[in-house]
């Protein structure tokens, strides 16, 4: 399957590079080529009926396209992969409304610049596989009357010689199985040792050699999901990777509630046990997956934001909550696993990456790390978009950080058809300029149940661009569509009508919807102008911008531009960073140095409490308005409505002008 | 060395905007100054003192009850009196009757006292609803729609419905003034709303919404000032238009302008307190930027014309 095809679409002319097997209908979504698709690719709608005019497809089969059609060259785009070059005809039916006859602009790539590992080299020079935990085969002289010395002592002389390890402090249980442990195997014994950065602790003594065996765990604890990775230390490849929800979402979608929850009766210790219960099956399958033993593992690094760290750690959060929002801690010693009950094998120690503040975390400082802000010369504007937008500016001088309170509309949350980006979800939308008709693709090519993230920012920015709604988010019901209507509580715009949706109900979004959306993109942008503001810059001297988070995978920069969300400097230097604190608790998990660096990164961030900031509001209200009160703020915005306007006057002309022909 | 007084000068310019039509035409705004600050560039309009008419009156304020007289009643000879008279530079018609929580008189009525009252003056006219917005709405396509050529001012037009203040407007050339409560961000937002729904800028003016002395008057001075500056020093287009304040409305309902003597003997007198009360409230918002200052005693607008003449020297 590999190679790449080029897709050549008409009558409007424009092609796109895609993979052999990409689907067709997202290859003319990546193309800008509007093709009508009601039902969000599953193959039920019946619309996106294109034309093969030359090249190889694969057309699934489908009852809407008989023998018949297939002989002509049909096929329904979002059944169809892409075999070989093509030329694809997008025919009248499929376009209606469309009554653009002339040439665009180049499209700008919609696709993100995801960092790949050639860029991590390049952030992280000084990277060495150096891991906290070390494995030391030792064949030790037996004692005798004359070398009598104890042996604990044996062991820590043996360290010393063989592995310059001095002064080793052998931990308790090691002491009590040592005597037995080391006559059994005749003097020949593997010691891991941990470099807390405090001190050397031989944490677990095994038979023989088993220096090849041993592996780490990294895993970010997220709010919502918990993803973690096994690596084995020796080679520094990641051997096994899994992901589950958190179990403790039962308890509460947000951290706030899950403190309130903590703070009552025994509230955190079932929280923690919840937590600790989605990571062991994760490991479990880690283990599995991999075909290694548990006692392979030597040590586990988690990243995760302050709250969920001390509901990991069984750390009162309490007043992370109340004024003045203090954490019990942002940086946390070396632990037993077994200290908060996940029992993994003997002597296995794990390690939370610090916090800066009670909102900005773990994940974000691994995410520091990860994508090597701390290292570099450019000016970086780091963010990762969640229920809390956290952000980071700075480089290898200085980092400010702050954490504003979005809301869960990205997510999903407040919005009438919000979901989470799983399967059925609409991740990708366009709509026709002339007719107002959506060109929609879900998640898994499914029938529609709800809008994500992605598809919602897609949405707004489309809505936005061709006049369906105006800069404060008020739908135009004056327009000739059926898909705009006035209801009780507002406007709203259908995006899926009920046969097409798999919820046999109009999915819609309404100007409730769009208002929480505003807010939370206000909230955001008010927190990066603010940061900027305080360091006397503005947006365009930011050299690069960073998205983190699970959400940055699927969000159309362009479109997050469109709406302001993010700042419009310059689609080239917005780069995706992907899970950033899996990252980061992965590079901590292989090199000390990259550990030690997490604690610089954590303990030299400054944090802005935005609660504090007397400009806050006023950011914020000029942000509620699209793109952003300050249009000239967003050129490329301004740019693209003229384009789209003009569009819409010369339809609107040809319209005015068959009307008058007829 | 001589001494050279340090001076800043402005990137922009506040929109000149036009009022009324033919010989009656005004204009405001123009200038690339702070107010009054004419060492650092021109004022090259005075602001407008504009008295307010209104087509029905309730009960009155004695002191206003005394100026007005016979007139009160006929909104077409208060407003001959107060361009003859009392030198107003323009008429605010506010239209009382229209209001859907009190009398609720139809538009066309109304329209005809504009019509009337446009007919009499020899001023440019400013042209308000009650803040109604479906009633506003109304009252802006017929009166637009009637005045056809006159150049009206007016307003105000909101957030909630500016399309159906604005469209009326453009069609038959009049002038908006678009109402925000008391917020920089709000006041240029509407003003975007507006020219994006095809509102030439030179056709908008800015109303902040006013607070009177004792009542808020420093946030309202402060949100003048700061429109000011942004379009001055930052030259920002969509806050470049003239500001409306209307004063006189706030001033008259504080409890200092309209307590009789009985109720409070150590305040003094009360026509001369209530006229000072609007007076000084002008001044202040004559310093923070307003360009149209909207007054109801003909003793204050004396006084403010008699000030804005002074200071521009
Ligand atoms: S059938 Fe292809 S999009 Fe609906």
């Amino acid at each position: 399957m590999e190679g790449n095809c080029r897709v050549l679409f008409l009558p409007d002319n424009r092609y796109i590079v895609v993979s052999r097997g990409d689907n067709l209908l997202r290859a003319a979504m990546d193309a800008d080529v509007h093709i009508n698709a009601s039902c969000g690719g599953s193959g039920s709608c019946g619309k996106c009926r294109v034309v093969i005019e030359e090249g190889e497809v694969d057309r699934e089969p489908n009852p809407k396209l008989t023998g018949a059609d297939i002989a002509k060259g049909y096929a329904m785009a979002c059944q169809t992969r892409v075999l070989s070059d093509l030329q694809v005809t997008v025919p009248l039916e499929s376009r209606i409304g469309d009554k653009r006859i002339f040439e665009r602009a180049e499209p700008t790539p919609a696709h993100g610049y995801l960092l790949a590992a050639a860029d991590w080299e390049e952030r992280l020079p000084e990277w060495v596989l150096d891991p906290p935990t070390r494995k030391v085969h030792l064949v030790l002289s037996e004692p005798t009357l004359d070398d009598n010395t104890s042996d604990a002592e044996r062991i820590k002389r043996g360290l010393a010689v063989e592995a310059g390890l001095r002064d080793v402090v052998i931990d308790y249980p090691v002491l009590q199985r040592l005597p037995n442990m080391i006559r059994q195997s005749d003097w020949d014994i593997t010691v891991t040792v941990l470099d807390s950065g405090d001190e050397l602790r031989a944490v677990r003594i095994e038979q023989g050699d088993t220096t090849r065996r041993q592996s780490a765990i990294a895993i970010d604890v997220g709010t919502t999901t918990i993803s973690a990775e096994l690596i084995d230390l020796y080679t520094g490849e990641v051997t096994a990777r899994a992901s589950d929800y958190n179990a403790q979402v039962a308890f509460g979608e947000d951290v706030i509630t899950r403190i309130i929850y903590a703070t009552r009766g025994t509230g955190l210790a079932k929280l923690q046990s919840v937590v600790v219960g989605t990571i062991w099956n994760l490991i479990k399958n880690l283990v599995e997956q991999a075909g290694i033993e548990y006692c392979n593992i030597t040590h586990v690094v988690v990243a995760g934001n302050t709250t969920i760290t001390h509901l990991l750690l069984g750390l009162n959060p309490k007043y992370i909550r109340e004024e003045p929002y203090i954490p019990s801690g942002t940086i946390f010693p070396w632990i037993k696993c077994s200290d908060i009950g996940l029992r993994i094998a003997a002597g296995v120690y794990l390690y939370a990456i610090p916090c800066v503040a009670s909102y900005v975390g773990g994940d974000i400082v691994a995410g520091i790390l990860a994508s090597g802000v701390f290292n570099t010369d450019k000016m970086t504007l780091y963010i990762d978009i969640g229920t809390n937008g956290e952000m980071v500016l700075g480089n290898r001088e200085w980092l400010l950080s702050c954490s504003c309170s979005a809301g869960p509309a990205f997510e999903g949350g407040g919005v009438k058809h919000g979901m989470r980006a799983t399967g059925g979800a609409i991740e990708q939308v366009r709509i026709d300029k002339v007719g107002y008709e959506p060109m929609i693709i879900t998640v898994g090519n499914r029938k529609p149940i709800g809008i994500c993230g992605s598809g919602l920012i897609d949405l707004l920015s489309e809505m936005f661009l061709t006049g369906i709604m105006n800069e404060k988010g008020k739908i135009n019901t004056d327009l000739p569509t059926d898909r705009v209507r006035d209801r009780e509580g507002g406007a709203e715009y259908v995006l899926v009508w009920a046969e097409d949706s798999a919820t046999r109900r109009d999915i819609v979004i309404t100007e409730v919807d769009i208002d929480n959306l505003m807010r939370a993109k206000a909230a955001v942008y008010a927190g990066i102008e603010i940061l900027l503001s305080s360091m006397d810059m503005d947006a365009s001297m930011i050299d690069e911008l960073l998205i983190a988070g699970a959400f940055g995978r699927y969000l159309e920069v362009d479109k997050a531009v469109t709406i302001g969300l993010l700042p419009d400097i310059g689609y080239d230097k917005i780069k995706f960073v992907g899970n950033g604190s899996l990252l980061g608790a992965h590079l901590a998990a292989l090199s000390k140095e990259m550990l030690n660096k997490a604690n610089e990164i954590a303990r030299q961030m400054t944090y802005l409490e935005l609660s504090m900031n007397p400009t806050f509001m006023d950011h914020y209200m000029s942000a509620l308005f699209f793109p952003h009160t300050d249009l000239e703020a967003f050129p490329t915005v301004i740019e693209k409505l003229e384009s789209v306007r003009s569009i819409q006057r010369m339809a609107a002309g040809t319209v005015a002008g068959e009307a008058e022909g007829s | 060395m001589a001494f050279n007084l340090p001076t800043e000068t402005a990137k922009g310019k506040v929109r000149e905007v036009e009022l009324g039509a033919g010989d009656k035409a005004k204009k405001v705004g123009g200038e690339n100054v702070l107010p009054f600050h004419l060492w650092e560039g021109d004022m090259p309009n005075k602001p407008l003192v504009a008295a307010e008419v209104s087509d029905e009156v309730g009960e009155l304020i004695p002191a206003l009850e005394k100026a007005l007289g016979e007139v009160k009643n006929d909104p077409v000879a208060w407003a001959r009196k107060a361009a003859e008279e009392w030198g107003a530079d323009a008429i605010f018609l506010l239209l009382t009757s229209t209001d859907p929580k009190a009398s609720n008189a139809a538009a066309d009525a109304a329209a005809e006292t504009v019509l009337k009252v446009e007919e009499a003056v020899s001023v440019p006219v400013i042209v308000y609803g009650t803040e109604d917005l479906d009633k506003d709405a109304e009252l802006a396509k017929v009166i637009a729609t009637k005045a056809e050529g006159k150049n009206l001012l007016i307003g105000p037009a909101k957030e909630e419905n500016f399309k159906k203040v604005g469209a009326p407007a453009i069609g038959y050339k009049q002038t908006v003034a678009g109402m925000t409560p008391i917020d920089v961000n709000l006041a240029k937002q509407l003003n975007i709303l507006l020219t994006n729904l095809g509102m030439e800028a030179e056709r908008l003016v800015i109303d902040p919404t006013t607070g009177a002395l004792g009542y808020g008057l420093e946030y309202t001075y402060s949100v003048m000032e700061r429109l000011k500056i942004a379009g001055l020093m930052q030259d920002d287009a969509m806050t470049q238009m003239p500001m409306l304040a209307n004063i006189g409305f706030q001033a008259w309902k504080t409890k200092e302008a309209k307590s009789s003597e009985d109720e409070y003997p150590e305040w003094g007198d009360p026509e001369k307190r209530g006229i000072m009360w609007e007076t000084l409230t002008a001044v202040s918002l004559l310093l923070a930027g307003a360009d149209i200052l909207v007054l109801r005693h003909p003793e204050s607008m004396r006084m403010v014309k008699q000030l804005i003449a002074d200071l521009s020297g």
